[in-house]
Parts: C-alpha cells; structure tokens; sequence
C-alpha cells in the first residue's frame, strides 16, 4: 500500500492573528438562492466579502443562438423568477422593433398592467424575505397572503404562477376578460389599505430601524462606478428609471411618480421599493380606466426576418435596468444575444459594501439589494 | 439633443473620439463608436467624467477577431453609447475595472465565455465557469458559423437585401 507523502516541515507563511475564512452559502437562507459569499473575517467583523457565482448557470445566451425567438419566450421567464414579465417585455418588444410589426393598442396595456403585477408580487415576495433575513419572521406570512392573491389573478390569465410565457411578438397570448378588470380593481383597494399593516407592523418598528438605519451605504458616486440600476440605486437618491428615462410601451399615458431616498442606506432602499408598490397600482389603476377595445395579438408572419446589424431594447425589470443587446445576422435567431440583467451589476458591489462591517450587517445590505440569483447565473 | 449629451459629444471630440449618431427608434441607443484597443482607457475615463454608467460588457465571437462590446448609458437624460473594440494577436485588450470596477465582474465573465484576456485585470479567475472548465470557452462559434465583423453590421431596414426564402428555411 502507498502510503500519502505527509509535509511536516513547519508552516511558516501563517500570520497568527484573528483572521479566518466563513463560506456564507451555497445553501445559505440570506443568499436567496445558490449564492456563495466567501468572507475573510476579523472576529465579527467583514474584511472582504468575495461572492463565488456560477452554481445554477443555465447559459441562455447560448441557448439564444440556436432557437428562433418563439423557443427562446420561455427562456426569458426563468431568468428573474420573481419577475418574468419584464422580461417577456424586453425580449419581445426588441423583436417587434426589428421586424416593424405593430402591437394593437389593447395589448401594450395588457403588457403594461400584468408587467406591473408582477412587478408587486416581486416586492411582496422581496419584502417578506427581506424582513425574514433581519429575523422578523412574521411579515412574510402577510405579504405572502397578498402575493397570493395576485398570483391567482395572474394565473387565471398567463397560466402560471411563476414563470411567465406570456407575451407575443405582435401582443400576448391571451385576452384579459371582465373577471380580470373587477378582481384587480378589487385587489387594488385591498391592497392599499395593507400598506398600513405594513407600516404599522415594520416601518415604524424600532427594532426594524436600528437594523438598518446607516447600514450599507451606498453613495451616488459608487452607484456610478458599479452601473448600479433600480430601486437600489434610486434609494441613492439617483432619480433613473428606464420607464420614465427611455420611454416605452405606452408608460408615458400614465401619472405616476420615481419614488426616490437620500442617504441609501438598506431603510432608503426598504422605503423606495414600498412606495414602487403604490406607484405601480396608480399605474395599473389608470391602466385599467383607459383599457381599450380591439385585438390583443396582432398580425405577424409565420417567419420573422430580422435586419442585419445591432440593436438594444432596455426596460425597467423589478430590480433595474434590464437590456437586450441583441446582433442579427439576417434571419430569425440571433448571431448574438447579451443579455444585461440589473442584480448583476447590483451585487457586484458587494466587496467594497461589506468591507468593515459587521456579519449581520452584510445580512442587511444584502438583503436590501433584492437579488434574484437565476438572474445572475442567467 | 440635451444639452449633456452635447457636451459629451464635443468633448470626446476635443479628444479625437467621435461617436457616429445612430437612429434610436431603430437601434435602441444613440451613438457608436469603434476604437482601437490602446485607447479604450482613454476613452473610459472620459465618460467616466461625464457620469456615464457602465451598462454592461459582452463578447462578440467574429472575423478577424473577437470584439468585446461596451454600452455605457446615462442616468439623468437618454443618451446610450456603444463601443466596440477588436482584441489584439494575443486575445488581450486592456482592463477598464480600474476605472469602472462595475466592469470587473463583466471581463471576468468575457474571459469565462470568449477566452479573452484583460491585460490587468486585479483578479483574473474564472466567475461564472468553474476552474477546470476554463478551456470550454462556450460561446465561441464553430468555424462553419463564425461571420465577418463586417457583415454584421448595420443595414438600414429599406437596404435590406430581400433574402431568399429557400435558402431561409433551415
């Protein structure tokens, strides 16, 4: 039997002092996902946070170049899984630009009021985590009877629950009915008056705002420096938002305000996303008022010629700024499609936010980024 | 155009840099511009201090060389510009993460897919790929795929050439 070649010369490279290593994830319940976080630590505190990615990479800029865009639709819902109809947006409206199709009228409200459900789940469902990470257990279980209730009425209408296919080059795939307008405005009012269990319940709690009063603080210049995009960076008080910077879709008809913080901290980041959650349903509100008849899909060839060249489609996803930067090369599929996600850019912050705060802290900013980890491993 | 935006246009240009506008109802940004790899920090630096946010950095597998793509936007007016530069005989172009460190994360990722090397780079380790599959270089064409740099690039829609429609079908 061989026997292990052991060294036993002494080490002499080891500094002897409280430095050491923590693996925070793969499985980890504030990573949110299979997010590793490899810490270099001082006692308590956080010298140098390095994420380690790359665990659920599906490679969809690969898969886009060997699928025409009706196979890749279902792709783009599993990137944000929180917030897939963004990205059906995104994806869709680059093609109809491309191809000069025309979308009816009815349908860009369609995209419009459904995007922004989605665009609520999503917070819903960041808020109850967000809180869970700071160790309140309790308000997930509230915001998660919201989030159901839109998530039914989504699912009467797109199908699933999660992982949206829903939109069509041209429109969508299905009409909303009567049923969908009344359950809406419903859930509107309902929805409205949660906000004060929520602030009654969290804002205004002492213990929530000692956690993140001051805590991961981002300034304007560091947002610049990272492309930092969405609510993250609006709570930097950086007043940039694709649906009022780059118009699309039919977002300039309605009245609705970019909620906006100051010092950036996580409390800046927590009041910005819950002040996006009344602005989208002023937004669906006013959707639905001026709702108007037709076709919800309109005429499209059975095989899409795209131009040669390259071009870039940017929306407003749940997280930021979300870009197909798409190169064609004649045909139906893409030579190249890049796909630009805003948590990307988000949590590539992490190691100059973390330095020199405390482990918990790190629980704080990071759950204050909203990150969706499939959007990274895209 | 905004008053910025101008700015940043004449500037460049006091610079030798000039940006060739593009149709935004078209193609989804405003400006363009091809640089040569030696003066891409230059050019980083110079948006840089104009407040331009770094977008996002990809490849582009393509004849005669592979051509990393920059987009860089800003926050407070629309004004996108995109910026290709061809790596050099050694895969290699300069790293812009001193300038912009958002840009790190994105060379590693270039590097990861494409095999490109970012001449000082702080930390060229793979991100996404794992370590012993750093040779998969996944989204580099076969020969049989790989198109000139030159037939990929923007034709107005009403120059298109009609395309055959057999010749579509696979």
């Amino acid at each position: 039997m061989e026997t292990a070649q052991l060294n036993l010369e002494p080490a002499t490279d080891i500094q002897h002092d409280n430095r050491y290593y923590l693996n925070m994830g793969p499985q980890h319940p504030s990573t949110h996902g299979v997010l590793r976080v490899l810490l270099e630590m001082d006692g308590e505190y956080i010298l140098d946070p390095q994420p380690v990615l790359g665990y659920g990479h599906r490679m969809h800029e690969k898969m886009a170049e060997h699928k025409n865009w009706m196979a890749f639709m279902p792709n783009t819902g599993r990137m944000d899984y929180a917030a897939a109809l963004p990205y059906n947006h995104g994806f869709v409206s680059l093609f109809e630009r491309l191809c000069g199709i025309e979308v009816p009228e009815r349908a860009e409200y369609i995209r419009v009021i459904t995007s922004e459900l989605n665009r609520l789940v999503s917070h819903h469902l960041w808020l109850g985590a967000f809180l869970l990470d700071l160790g309140a257990f309790t308000p997930i279980l509230y915001t998660f009877i919201d989030r159901e209730k839109v998530l039914d009425i989504l699912e009467d209408i797109t199908g699933s629950r999660l992982t949206y296919c829903y939109f069509r080059v041209g429109g969508v795939c299905k009409d909303i009915d009567d049923k969908f307008v009344t359950r809406t405005r419903e859930f509107i009012k309902y929805q409205r008056e949660r906000f004060d269990v929520y602030n009654k319940l969290v804002t205004g709690n002492i213990i929530f705002l000692k956690r993140v009063e001051g805590v991961g603080v981002i300034s304007k210049d560091m947002a610049l420096r990272y492309g930092v995009t969405g609510p993250v960076a609006r709570g930097s008080g950086i007043n940039y938002d694709v649906r009022k910077n780059e118009p699309y879709s039919v977002y300039p008809r309605f009245d609705f305000e970019i909620p906006l913080g100051e010092n950036g901290d996580s409390l800046d980041r927590y009041m910005v996303r819950l002040n996006e959650m009344e602005q989208s349903l002023r937004i669906i509100e006013q959707a639905l008022d001026q709702l108007p008849a037709g076709p919800f899909l309109g005429k499209v060839p059975k095989k899409l010629k795209m131009p040669v060249g390259d071009s870039s489609f940017a929306v407003e996803a749940a997280r930021g700024e979300l870009t197909y930067y798409m190169v064609s090369g004649g045909g139906d599929i893409p030579y190249r499609l890049k796909i630009r996600v805003p948590s990307y850019s988000n949590l590539s912050i992490l190691p100059e936010l973390g330095q020199g705060i405390l482990l918990s802290d790190l629980v704080t900013a990071m759950g204050s980024l909203d990150l969706v980890i499939p959007e990274i491993d895209r | 155009m905004h008053p910025a935006t101008e700015k940043l246009v004449s500037d460049l240009k006091g610079k030798n840099f000039t940006l060739a506008a593009c149709d935004y109802a078209e193609r989804g940004y405003h400006f363009e511009i091809d640089l040569a790899a030696d003066r891409l920090r230059e050019f980083a630096q110079c948006l840089l201090e104009q407040e331009m946010y770094l977008v996002f950095v990809g490849g582009l597998h393509v004849e005669p060389a592979i051509e990393v793509i920059y987009q860089f936007a800003s926050y407070d007016r629309p004004c996108r510009v995109v910026l290709r530069v061809a790596v050099d005989n050694n895969n290699a172009i300069p790293t812009i993460s001193d300038i912009y460190q958002g840009a790190n994360w994105h060379e590693r990722e270039t590097r990861d897919f494409f095999g490109v090397t970012f001449t000082g780079h702080p930390n060229p380790v793979p991100l996404i790929l794992a370590e012993e599959d750093v040779d998969l270089k996944p989204l580099l064409k076969t020969d049989a795929n790989l198109k000139e740099s030159a037939a990929l690039r923007w034709v107005r829609v009403e120059e298109q050439p009609e395309t055959d429609e057999k010749a579509d079908k696979d």
